[in-house]
């Protein structure tokens, strides 16, 4: 079975290097950013399942970045982290395409857990995909060659 | 010491209040009792200018008619034909058939002899000549005398006639009756102390004064009325009792006398007095009316002013409470979002710190020992203080929310069992009764049902801490009360007979990081997250208590039919 490939994203370098720890110490590959920017530069270079988005960061925030992950890697699963105990910033996130949120401070249990659901549920939406495209195959072989040329 | 800023608003409203009304009452009064005297002292006086024009006619034809009568007489007969004692009786006695006022009649002869006489004395052969009468009727012809004694010794006033005959002169007398004459001048009766009497020239009484003042008695009250030379005069003089009267006065024609007619001027005055008591009385009834009504007004004006000033600094004060709960709620939430990022570290160092613990303990490059437990003990302490400033934050962040609740509509009678429901348990497991009374006919209200969920299960919270801390784990008691108010609104109110709130707390319940609490378990923001949400919802919420009896928070909001 594929590992889960997880990234966190917040402007708290010391928030990532500590997770980034203990995420691999719970046998989690992680890799993190620092922006939004750095994270799409990640995202084109590394074949990442999760994104954990901090809502507040300077420069790009995190709804923008969400949406441009949404918009240039649409299977990516994003997981919003919010300081904000509202409910409107969560709604937002999640009308615009996240999976799930977490409220800071969040637990690293939580966070692994939620991680794990998003990266199931990509991994369906996977399966699904692959399904179609080997029905697609089945039908007319020579259409996916020429796909595949 | 702060003066009362509606004295002198007052006092300014009380002054034209009165004023205004006022002047013009007094003018008018004023006006109205100058005209009125005036009219009616020209009307008094005129009337007694006509009285004493009629009375003085009156005399003036009784003095001409005994002179005609006498006229008569002595044109009629002889001196010879007169001194029969018969004849002269006869004349007299027809005399007396005209005019009563006849005494007697007396006939003399040029050397003022006495000649004859009719009448009650015995005057006859008594010489007149040196008398001041005789030659006075030798000189004019006729002679009407003042009273005066005479041979008589008794006061009386005579009308002498002379004739020429044959060149002799002879002339007859008559005395007149001074009590007829008299009680003919005395009977002009006017109010109560209306009087006439007349006076000679030197100011004796020639006949009676119903005030005092005897028949040739001098008059003492030093009134000059003898510039006057025709015609009338009217004044007002003070006697010598100092009583003052009016008076008026004119000569008459026949005889060189004075006729007075005077009233006391109280009496003369009457009607004058009691239109001045009438405004007099005018005077203080209406104005006691416009001071009471002003003063009332007033009262009022002012009082009306002073709920008006009361109810704006009141609104003004919740605004500015309103509003600094505003910042601080907005303060809050800013300061709580930047705590949420250190406490996010805290969190992860702590997570990590106790997996390399655990981590090292599975290798067994750690032993079991006592410091190793301190350690673990210490690691979870950080934890659970991170995680008791995370439950701060959040309830910080709840209060300093905006944003528009999801109103709806929503039926109580189905909704506060619900919402009981989830603390029903807890309740249970602390041997507290939980009760519901709500009433049928409860209408609808219009309200965020996750923000009223919040509202009451604070309330009912509390009410379990409150019954605890009182009853331990039996006796509690809490009551949920719903129903219908009379003007549109509806009342839940949620009871408890627990511990109470002192009165000084109960002031601030309401206030923003008040807790009676112990360290760590409240936020002491609960109470007023709930009284936010219900002014949000256009409601009030109240809260009674009585120490060691228990509390009642009560909550009104509109229903929404």
């Amino acid at each position: 079975m594929e590992k889960m490939k997880l990234m966190v994203v917040d402007d708290e370098e010391r928030f990532l290097s500590t997770t980034k720890k203990l995420l691999s110490r719970k046998g989690v590959e992680a890799i993190t950013a620092t922006s939004g920017s750095e994270a799409l530069e990640k995202l084109r270079a590394h074949n990442i399942h999760v994104v954990i988005l901090d809502v507040k960061m300077p420069g790009m925030d995190g709804i923008a970045t969400l949406k441009e992950i949404k918009r240039l890697f649409p299977l990516v699963e994003v997981i919003m982290l919010t300081g904000h105990a509202t409910v409107e910033s969560a709604v937002e996130g999640l009308k615009s395409g996240a999976t799930d949120y977490l409220m800071k401070p969040t637990d690293i249990k939580e966070l692994i857990e939620r991680a794990e659901e998003a990266f199931e549920k990509r991994q369906r939406l996977e399966e699904k995909i692959r399904v179609a495209q080997t029905r697609l195959f089945m039908k007319s072989p020579r259409e996916i060659i020429r796909e595949t040329e | 010491m702060k003066q009362n800023p509606y004295g002198a608003m007052r006092r300014l409203i009380l002054a034209c209040m009165i004023l205004v009304p006022v002047i013009p009452f007094i003018f008018i009064l004023g006006i109205g009792y100058y005209y009125f005297t005036t009219s009616l002292e020209t009307s008094t006086i005129s009337s007694m200018e006509k009285i004493v024009e009629d009375h003085r006619q009156m005399i003036d034809s009784f003095l001409r008619e005994r002179k005609a009568n006498l006229e008569f007489v002595i044109q009629s007969y002889s001196f010879e034909s007169l001194t029969e004692p018969m004849n002269l009786r006869n004349v007299l006695d027809r005399l007396q058939k005209q005019s009563n006022a006849f005494l007697d009649l007396g006939v003399f002869n040029e050397e003022g002899l006495h000649v004859a006489y009719q009448g009650p004395y015995k005057l006859a052969g008594i010489n007149y000549s040196r008398q001041e009468w005789f030659k006075e009727v030798l000189k004019k012809g006729y002679f009407i005398s003042d009273i005066f004694l005479g041979f008589r010794r008794s006061p009386h006033f005579i009308i002498a006639l002379t004739k020429e005959e044959e060149g002799e002169k002879w002339m007859i007398r008559a005395t007149i009756d001074t009590y007829m004459f008299n009680d003919l001048v005395k009977k002009v009766r006017i109010g109560k102390t209306g009087e006439a009497y007349i006076l000679n020239e030197k100011g004796i009484f020639q006949t009676e004064r119903r005030s005092g003042g005897n028949i040739m008695d001098s008059e003492l009250d030093n009134i000059n009325y003898y510039p006057l030379q025709e015609g009338m005069a009217t004044f007002i003089r003070k006697d010598v009792k100092g009583i003052e009267y009016l008076s008026a006065a004119t000569w008459l024609k026949e005889k060189k006398w004075l006729l007075i007619v005077r009233q006391e001027k109280s009496d003369a005055f009457r009607a004058l007095h009691s239109a001045t008591y009438l405004i007099v009385l005018i005077t203080i009834v209406g104005g006691a009316a416009i001071i009471g009504v002003a003063f009332y007004l007033t009262n009022r004006i002012v009082r009306r002013m002073e709920r008006m000033d009361a109810q704006k600094e009141e609104l003004s004060d919740q605004l500015i409470r309103a509003s600094r709960l505003a910042e601080l709620g907005e303060m809050a939430a800013g300061f709580a979002h930047e705590i949420n990022n250190p406490l996010q570290i805290m969190k992860s160092e702590q997570a990590l710190i106790e997996t390399i613990l655990g981590d090292l303990k599975e290798e067994g490059k750690l032993k079991e020992s006592k410091d190793l437990s301190e350690l673990e003990d210490s690691v979870n302490q950080i934890k659970m203080q991170t995680d008791r400033c995370a439950e701060i934050t959040q309830a910080i962040l709840k209060f300093g929310r905006k944003g528009e609740p999801a109103s709806k509509d929503v039926d109580l009678r189905n909704f506060i069992p619900a919402v009981t429901q989830m603390v029903a348990k807890k309740a249970s497991v602390h041997g507290i009764t939980l009760r519901q009374e709500i009433s049928s006919d409860t209408p609808p209200i219009h309200a965020d049902p996750s923000q009223l969920q919040q509202v009451l299960i604070n309330l009912l919270n509390n009410a379990i801490d409150a019954t605890l801390s009182k009853h331990g784990s039996e006796g509690g008691e809490i009551v949920v009360v719903a129903g219908p108010e009379d003007d549109g609104k509806v009342t839940i109110s949620v009871s408890d007979n627990g511990c109470g709130i002192s009165p000084d707390n109960l002031k601030k319940v309401f206030t923003p990081f008040f807790t009676t609490k112990p360290v760590g378990k409240g936020t002491g923001l609960g109470l007023s997250v709930c009284y936010g949400i219900i002014e949000n919802m256009g409601g009030v919420m109240r809260v009674s208590s009585e120490m060691g009896m228990g509390t009642t928070f009560t909550i009104h909001l509109a229903a929404s039919i």
